[in-house]
């Protein structure tokens, strides 16, 4: 019996070392090489991989794969599944490196599988305290990935450096306090040589910043602060001491722009929530986007959506940076469709203000003034009593990937119009404990409301097409150079639609919930998309002839 | 209060090894709920409003996107004090129902209790005019209630099952569902009217629909599947197919059928 493995062993030894190297070549995935920040920057050149959480510095989630088309796109069918062993929400969207799949799950667990097969290679399970301080769930969203190490933040306010070979720890270093409140659910950033890593923790009273860490020490770079401290412009914008405990997460992943070097992240509800007595004035930088220096993190500029919210209307989604024509030029801007249901088109390099239109149901504000300040309709405020007021809560979105398509020049979004009843309650800051100051009350059932994907031209912030879905949707969307959008809806499916028309082109019912945004990669010439749907990550091709 | 800590150290024990043991009648006996006065009612609100209503909503009443239960009728986890107790001090593993900070002191937990019992009515201190039996007789007889809904397994299929509605329903709610019954229609009751590509319409109550296909069920109880992207158009009436039976019961008929159907419980 043993004499057949040492035959085997045998042969390989009399091969030449390069002929057993080629006949491996058919049967493994391609050698992982480092990812330089070279690699990074120039992301969309290697649409086979999927190197960050939104595709590629610009966030336009827009892959050169065509391989999958608007034609072919009906002959999809899965390939593999992967299912996560911890049960929960999926809301991750997996990186992609030379055919090595890294796929974050929840809590704040980590696998890397092969991504022809969804066979593991490693796992790294992240130990977590058990009174954690979390809002919403617990969720992980995805890695960065620089040379050949993985970055993750973790429910405990972490950030964890590991070995992308191995899964083994390089480094793990407290961003925060976590029994103060403050945990981390998003995907980092590479910036050149740093670490880019934003925090939650909105409805416990934080204050919100963001920082840079060395790659290789996990040693705090810089961190700006999303509210102002004491003596800094914008620290009047807060009544009393109300800066202090003013919110101003910054839970989703931002972008780069390498020509202008600027990082542009967006910033959370100031907090309490939906009691604004507390916090009279603007409450900079709440629900903002921030345009950063990328090497010292400096406010080069900020453009506040929602001054003073009192709705939980969150600017915490992901930036898409685009060169588009506008009024005859190409001009160099940021597209935002907000939480709180106004669609802005913004000069990154100066935070003008160029277009905005609403873009889903809403009753809080008459409209946008010259400079993109909202005109609000007065009495709109939460109450004791209870007021009805449109975008509810969740928003007309909210973190989830909105897509962008260089074929189309359209931006692509998940819509919600909806309504709640939002209630005021006064509540004292304690430390670690929620601090919200009131909430919200649905008046019908979700199913009375209706939920779309919709297409924006960004020159002139109007809806070309929309697709109705049902119910909300939390799911994200990704679009290729095969002229498609795919994202997934809260009532289990996957499907593609015609990115120019929002033709519907493809579905499969998946069963459970879409929490995540799609992504597409290529091994040997073969696309794939993949999409995590309840707590498994499925992956799809064309059919094998 | 040295016995009380003793016993909720003994809680404590027995919530880890699961909810088994922490809903079983011995344990009820073993512990009452030392904090229920009004005082400790609205201390429980205080806390529910600012930790729970994220997710339980603020009225209670629970949330299907976030999975959080409607905690203001019959708790499915849990039957007794002891076993909320449990649920919030440890949490619901493998959900989204996570145990409130170790440092909280049982009396807050205790106050959260009385709270959440609060939402909820004890049957037994309710006591209604009209008369079971005679509610029972109209159901199946002169209000022909049960041509459309069943009662434990008998009855017609084009309403809700009512075997346990007195679980979920207050007396209230029952009156105002028999009365008016368009006010607050679930979606699962709409009819949706399906046209398809050779203008057949078929009509149906609306057992599910999503982005893609809706499912309906007509009036003989044929179960239909549809394709959205296969039919020529599809209507949704947001409105019951429940008559109002102002006009055709007495005041004192829809007593005892308010009387019959809150009476409708798991022990019965």
């Amino acid at each position: 019996m043993n004499r057949f493995p040492l035959l085997l062993t045998a042969i390989f030894l009399a091969l030449p070392l390069q002929a057993q190297e080629d006949e491996f070549q058919t049967v493994i995935t391609p050698a992982f090489s480092p990812v330089t920040w070279e690699r990074l920057v120039n992301a969309e050149d290697e649409p086979e991989n999927w190197m960050m959480y939104s595709g590629t510095l610009d966030s336009q989630r827009y892959s050169r794969l065509d391989q999958i088309n608007t034609g072919n796109v009906t002959e999809l069918e899965m390939k593999w599944s992967y299912q996560i062993p911890v049960i929960d929400r999926a809301e991750t969207v997996p990186t992609v490196v030379d055919g090595i799949m890294f796929i974050t799950e929840a809590p704040s667990n980590l696998t890397a599988v092969d991504a022809r097969t969804g066979r593991v290679y490693w796992r790294y399970d992240h130990e977590l305290p058990e009174d954690l301080r979390i809002c919403c769930g617990r969720n992980n969203r995805g890695v960065a990935i620089l040379g050949e190490t993985l970055f993750m933040s973790t429910l405990d306010a972490h950030l964890v450096a590991i070995d992308a070979r191995t899964g083994n720890v390089l480094w793990d270093v407290e961003v925060a306090d976590y029994e103060a409140g403050y945990s981390k659910t998003a995907a980092p950033l590479i910036v050149k040589d740093k670490v880019v890593t934003g925090i939650a923790g909105g409805e416990f009273g934080i204050r919100g910043f963001i920082d840079a860490y060395d790659p290789v020490t996990g040693e705090l770079e810089w961190r700006t602060y999303a509210i102002p401290g004491p003596g800094e412009p914008g620290n009047d914008s807060w009544s009393g001491d109300s800066w202090k405990t003013g919110g101003a997460a910054t839970w989703i992943t931002g972008s780069y722009d390498p020509d202008l070097n600027l990082i542009y992240w967006g910033t959370g509800n100031p907090g309490p929530d939906w009691n604004g007595d507390v916090r009279l004035g603007d409450n900079l930088y709440s629900d903002s986007a921030l345009a950063l220096n990328g090497d010292t993190g400096e406010i080069a500029w900020h453009f506040q959506f929602t001054p003073h919210d009192v709705h939980d209307y969150d600017s915490i989604q992901v930036p898409i940076l685009a060169d588009i024509e506008y009024q005859g030029s190409t001009r160099k801007v940021m597209m935002w469709a907000n939480r709180n249901a106004f669609f802005y088109t913004i000069d990154r390099e100066t935070g003008e203000f160029l277009e905005g239109e609403a873009y889903a149901s809403q009753t809080w504000a008459q409209g946008l003034d010259p400079n993109g300040r909202p005109i609000r309709v007065p009495g709109m405020a939460p109450t004791y009593e209870g007021i009805l007021v449109s975008p509810p809560i969740v928003g007309a979105t909210n973190w989830y990937s909105p897509g962008y398509s260089q074929q189309t020049g359209l931006f692509y979004v998940t819509s919600f119009d909806g309504e709640q009843e939002f209630f005021k309650r006064d509540e004292d800051y304690e430390e670690g404990e929620r601090f919200t100051g009131g909430g919200g009350r649905y008046n019908q059932p979700m199913d009375a409301f209706h939920s779309s994907i919709r297409a924006i031209n960004p020159a002139t912030a109007e809806i070309e097409w929309e697709f109705p879905i049902m119910p909300r949707s939390s799911a994200g969307i990704t679009t290729t150079a095969g002229g498609i959008v795919f994202t997934g809806s809260a009532d289990g499916y996957f499907f593609a639609l015609d990115a120019a028309s929002g033709e519907e082109l493809w579905h499969i019912s998946l069963g459970a919930r879409v929490h995540a945004a799609p992504m597409t990669f290529a091994i040997d010439g073969q696309q794939f998309v993949t999409i995590a749907s309840g707590n498994v990550v499925y992956t799809f091709g064309l059919k094998d002839n | 209060m040295g016995n009380l800590t003793t016993r909720l150290g003994r809680l404590a024990n027995v919530a880890l090894s699961g909810l088994f043991l922490a809903t079983s009648g011995s344990l009820a006996e073993d512990a009452g709920n030392l904090y229920n006065t009004n005082f400790d009612i609205n201390a429980g609100l205080r806390y529910f409003e600012r930790q729970c209503s994220r997710c339980h909503g603020i009225d209670a009443k629970g949330n299907d996107e976030t999975g959080a239960p409607d905690l203001t009728g019959r708790l499915t986890r849990a039957s007794s004090e002891v076993g909320i107790f449990n649920i919030i001090r440890t949490g619901i593993s493998g959900t989204a129902m996570l145990p409130v900070a170790s440092d909280l002191p049982d009396a807050q937990v205790w106050q959260l209790v009385a709270y959440i019992g609060s939402l909820s009515t004890d049957p037994a201190n309710i006591d209604l005019s009209g008369s079971v039996t005679n509610g029972a007789n109209l159901f199946t007889n002169k209000g022909d209630c049960s041509s459309c809904h069943m009662i434990d397994g008998h009855g017609g299929r084009q309403g809700p099952d009512l075997s346990r509605v007195g679980e979920r329903r207050s007396p209230e709610e029952l009156l105002s569902d028999m009365l008016n019954p368009h006010a607050d229609v679930a979606p699962r009751w709409w009819t949706i009217r399906v046209t398809d590509k050779n203008g057949l319409v078929r009509e149906g109550l609306r057992m599910n629909e999503d982005s893609f296909s809706v499912r309906i069920i007509d009036d003989d109880a044929n179960l239909w599947s549809y394709p959205k992207n296969q039919i020529a158009s599809l209507e949704r009436v947001e409105a019951s197919t429940m008559p109002s039976y102002t006009q055709t019961l007495s005041d004192s008929e829809v007593d005892d059928l308010v009387a019959y159907l809150f009476s409708l419980r798991k022990e019965n």
